[in-house]
């Protein structure tokens, strides 16, 4: 293990960390600047700390391996976290670390669970930090400085593979460098884009920063304590559901079609099940909702579109409290919660992709009974996949729904009730936010108990990093020589 | 610059490796997605899965936008054919491996006038190599530059050498009458850009840049003999060792053995001077026979990597002066040393490092790289405005992994000391690891 050279990373990473949060000051300078001090202090403190890991281990950074990329986004987002709560701590906006860490990993991760009771008192520097953690962490703190720093060639590879989500790594340019930049173009087009239209729905331009920031990162923070659903706007509603989708969509592909290559969505098999999948899933979810006299059917749809896309893509925006509806609706988007949207893209859980292939190996072992000698590829995308893929695809599916057992049994064993804690535990893991029961819609965490919140914390960094990433530091294999 | 490299076999990845550590954005391209994976894998590039001779898969690797497109596959005529229609989409220039040195003899066309910038021959360039080592029978690598009024050599220095243990800083006082400037040593696995203070030690091989009519006394002082050959005796009928007998026979005195009937004969007809024997390298008594102990040196260059090692040896054993083989894996190269062959060549590496100056031409002015060692050798010429004219060159602060080796001032040739300071208009020869070519680049600008 080249300790040095991760270290050298790690402090860069730090600098870019600490430089964006410098970049909150005049915001909150612009407003009553109450939080002006905490957020210069606590940004100047995260670049000196970084600049000066990076400065003093420059020279060594060697060639990184895998272990030594594994080490860096692992550690990259658990200190990247620990500095980013300093501003919440110092501020006393939130007193206990461990709130404060559970949030900044919630908005790193772009879970979006909050243990803020009453989120409108923070000062707007701070809001606007929380929803920007968010927006760094959607593509990856990673990604974002390997588009800064392109020195990491080869080893930017490792980390690149490490932190994006996917089953394989598509290159869009021949620089890791300026894939990293392509993709990061896309998501401030995309931010840039919300951004407009929201400000032109009626939306002040802050909480519209902040929203966008949240969409198309798919985390699910508001400036509001009612999220979405504070604003009453149905303008605005329609406006995020597009943007989460999009969201929810594979990077690449929105590059692609901005080149002109529109059609490259319809040839992607993930991205057509992901639209089938919404469309029947937000059927399903509005047969499920319990419908009043009073209620206009336009409406209705739109609530069970808005929340299935929420949830689906793991952003976890709230406009109607969804436990009020039948469990079936429960249910589904309970599901939905695993599922996911599309590699390459924003969001949690397993992904599509993952489904996609699993569905298929099971259809094709099915025919295997009946014709034992049969050949049958498993394809995507028109190509056969190998077997190794499929076996990779699987440990990770049996990983992820063993974290997700193990976990909500902690969770019931710290006297947590069982669907609040398997709800709890699917948002946490799969970075959507809102779970069910006392973690509700309309809930927050801030009831966990402190040993849960710990654990809820570790979901979300195995989540977002894609379990391997995290699981694989736990080995001892790992750190053998 | 963009790059397409088609073939990612040892000569694709090789350029692959040091155009992508230049910084140039580079895409390969290869049928095999295995191939494919290792190359992802180990470097920063974009790989693209298909015939390189087919317009999909040239038009998919961005084909149109490129400044230099490399067909260096196994099969020429998947390279000429890529070439070709590379041309046809408007890359700019063209390089194509032959494996076959007379793919164009015959043809009533140029590669020139297909659109082709240079074809290479892999075999061809070994031989060339072979040839360069044996004339300086004392030396590893010879390098000539400024129309061969500089030559930069290497120096394996043995228990005799009289520069063991000594330090870099000491050897230049004592020895002011002969200029030189020591750019590199290669030392086990490493190169080493040295600074005064460095030690020689036993098993070095230390490049040297010196004046060429001042090459023989520097030899001298580092305790080799430059001496006269007349007789050369190749192992293995091969391409290369045919072409190493053409160069030679007109000179001095060749024997070539081969073991399969059809090829001897063939030889034999084609080779007008050259002695041609039918036999085993492996066949002490045969060697002997044919004078072994008298050969000023012994190439072997059969198609089995591991013959050519171990017949090396026995001739080293046997006290050939010069014994060079021929070697398949790239991985081999730097163990010369180790073993005590004077020199391993590899013809695929040659081929690399032919293609990687004929891709820098323009660019920069002359190039070269070193056997066995991670660096290169690149001139330079600096203007009023480059950094480097500024100061004397111990204060610089020029970059770990580069050297200055020469300065080439009009008609003068200057070998640099700390504080010779570059003028503009000099033509610098300076020697620098891949990593640091760019930082280099920066000082000239």
């Amino acid at each position: 293990m080249r300790i040095r050279s991760v270290l050298s990373v790690l402090g860069f990473i730090l600098v870019v960390v600490g430089l964006l949060m410098l970049c909150v000051l005049p915001i909150s300078l612009s407003y009553d600047g109450e939080d002006a001090y905490a957020l210069a202090v606590s940004g100047l403190l995260t670049v000196g700390v970084g600049a000066v890991g990076w400065y003093v281990n420059r020279k060594k950074s060697g060639e990184l391996g895998a272990r030594e990329g594994f080490m860096i986004v692992g550690l990259g987002w658990v200190v990247a976290s620990l500095f980013g709560c300093l501003p919440f701590l110092i501020t006393g906006a939130i007193p206990s670390f461990t709130d404060a860490y559970f949030e900044v990993v919630s908005g790193f991760t772009t879970t979006g669970a909050t243990i803020l009771t009453n989120v409108e008192a923070l000062p707007e520097g701070l809001l606007f930090w929380r929803s920007l953690t968010q927006w760094i962490g959607g593509l990856g703190i990673i990604l974002l400085s390997i588009a800064i720093l392109p020195i990491l060639g080869v080893g930017g590879m490792q980390l690149f593979q490490a932190e994006v989500p996917g089953i394989s790594v598509e290159k869009l340019a021949p620089r890791i460098s300026q894939t990293a930049r392509i993709l990061w173009m896309v998501y401030v087009l995309l931010t840039v884009v919300q951004m407009a239209l929201l400000v032109g729905g009626g939306m002040t331009l802050f909480d519209a920063a902040c929203h966008s920031f949240t969409t198309v990162s798919t985390g699910g923070f508001s400036t509001k304590n009612a999220s979405i659903a504070h604003y009453q706007s149905s303008y605005i509603e329609q406006v995020i559901i597009v943007f989460m989708f999009l969201a929810g969509t594979s990077f690449a592909l929105h590059y692609r079609a901005l080149r002109g290559e529109w059609r490259s969505y319809v040839r992607d098999n993930e991205f057509t099940f992901y639209a089938v999948l919404v469309v029947l899933a937000s059927l399903l979810v509005f047969l499920a909702i319990p419908f009043g006299e009073r209620d206009e059917l336009g409406k209705v749809v739109q609530a069970a579109v808005f929340q299935t896309v929420s949830i689906l893509t793991t952003t976890g925006f709230v406009t109607a409290d969804y436990e009020l509806w039948f469990p079936a609706a429960q249910w589904i988007l309970l599901m939905l919660m695993f599922a996911g949207a599309c590699t390459g893209s924003t969001a949690g859980g397993i992904k599509l992709v993952r489904i996609l292939v699993l569905l298929k190996n099971g259809i094709n072992q099915l025919k295997m009974l009946i014709h034992p000698r049969a050949i049958l590829p498993v394809r995507h995308n028109g190509k056969s996949l190998d077997q190794e893929i499929i076996i990779d695809i699987l440990t990770f599916f049996i990983l992820f729904v063993l974290i997700f057992i193990v976990a909500s049994l902690a969770m019931t064993a710290l006297g947590m009730d069982i669907v609040s804690s398997a709800g709890a535990v699917a948002a946490s893991l799969g970075n959507i936010g809102p779970g069910l029961g006392s973690v509700g819609a309309v809930d927050n965490y801030a009831h966990v108990p402190m040993i849960g919140k710990w654990i809820l914390v570790f979901c979300m960094l195995t989540g977002r990093l894609e379990i391997f990433t995290i699981i694989v530091l736990l080995t001892p294999a790992f750190w053998r020589r | 610059m963009k790059i397409v490299v088609i073939g990612a076999g040892e000569i694709g990845f090789h350029t692959a490796k040091i155009l992508s550590q230049e910084k140039h954005d580079v895409i390969v391209v290869d049928s095999s997605a295995a191939q494919l994976e290792r190359v992802n894998d180990a470097l920063d590039v974009m790989t693209v899965e298909g015939s390189g001779s087919r317009l999909t898969t040239l038009r998919r690797a961005q084909v149109e936008q490129a400044d230099v497109v490399i067909a260096v596959t196994s099969n020429d005529d998947v390279n000429f054919a890529s070439c070709v229609l590379s041309h046809r989409l408007g890359a700019k220039r063209k390089f194509m491996r032959t494996n076959d040195a007379d793919f164009f003899q015959d043809a009533e066309v140029t590669p020139q006038e297909l659109g082709i910038d240079m074809a290479v021959s892999p075999e061809r360039l070994a031989a060339k190599e072979i040839v360069r080592l044996i004339r300086r029978t004392a030396a590893t690598d010879i390098v000539d530059f400024a129309e061969g009024r500089i030559q930069l050599i290497g120096i394996k220095l043995d228990q005799a050498s009289p520069l063991i243990n000594r330090k870099l800083r000491d050897v230049v006082k004592e020895y002011t009458e002969v200029p030189f400037r020591a750019v590199a040593i290669s030392r086990g696995l490493r190169t080493v850009i040295p600074s005064a203070d460095d030690v020689f030690k036993k098993g070095d091989q230390v490049f040297v840049i010196s004046k060429t009519e001042m090459v023989p006394e520097m030899l001298k002082i580092s305790g080799k003999e430059s001496v006269k050959f007349e007789n050369v005796m190749i192992l293995g009928g091969t391409g290369i060792g045919q072409q190493v007998a053409e160069d030679l026979e007109e000179e001095v005195s060749v024997k070539l053995i081969e073991s399969s009937k059809e090829a001897s004969s063939r030889l034999a007809d084609v080779l007008k001077k050259t002695m041609v024997i039918r036999g085993e390298g492996k066949d002490l008594d045969l060697l002997a026979t044919e004078g072994i102990m008298d050969m000023d040196a012994y190439v072997a260059v059969t198609r089995d990597e591991e013959d050519n090692i171990i017949s090396c040896l026995m001739a080293k054993h046997l006290g050939v002066k010069k014994a060079i083989a021929h070697v398949e894996k790239t991985d081999y190269i730097p163990l010369a040393n180790t073993i005590g062959i004077d020199a391993l060549v590899n013809k695929k590496l040659s081929a690399a490092t032919e293609i990687l100056k004929l891709v820098r031409k323009g660019e920069i002015l002359s190039i070269a790289t070193l056997h066995g060692v991670d660096a290169e050798m690149i001139e330079m010429v600096a203007s009023p405005k480059s950094s480097v004219t500024k100061k004397p060159i111990r204060d610089l602060k020029f970059p770990d992994g580069g050297i200055i080796g020469c300065v080439i001032r009009k008609d003068e040739v200057i070998i640099p000391v700390g504080d010779t300071r570059i003028l503009p208009d000099d033509r610098v020869v300076v020697l620098t690891l891949p990593r640091a070519i760019h930082e280099v680049e920066k000082f000239f600008h």
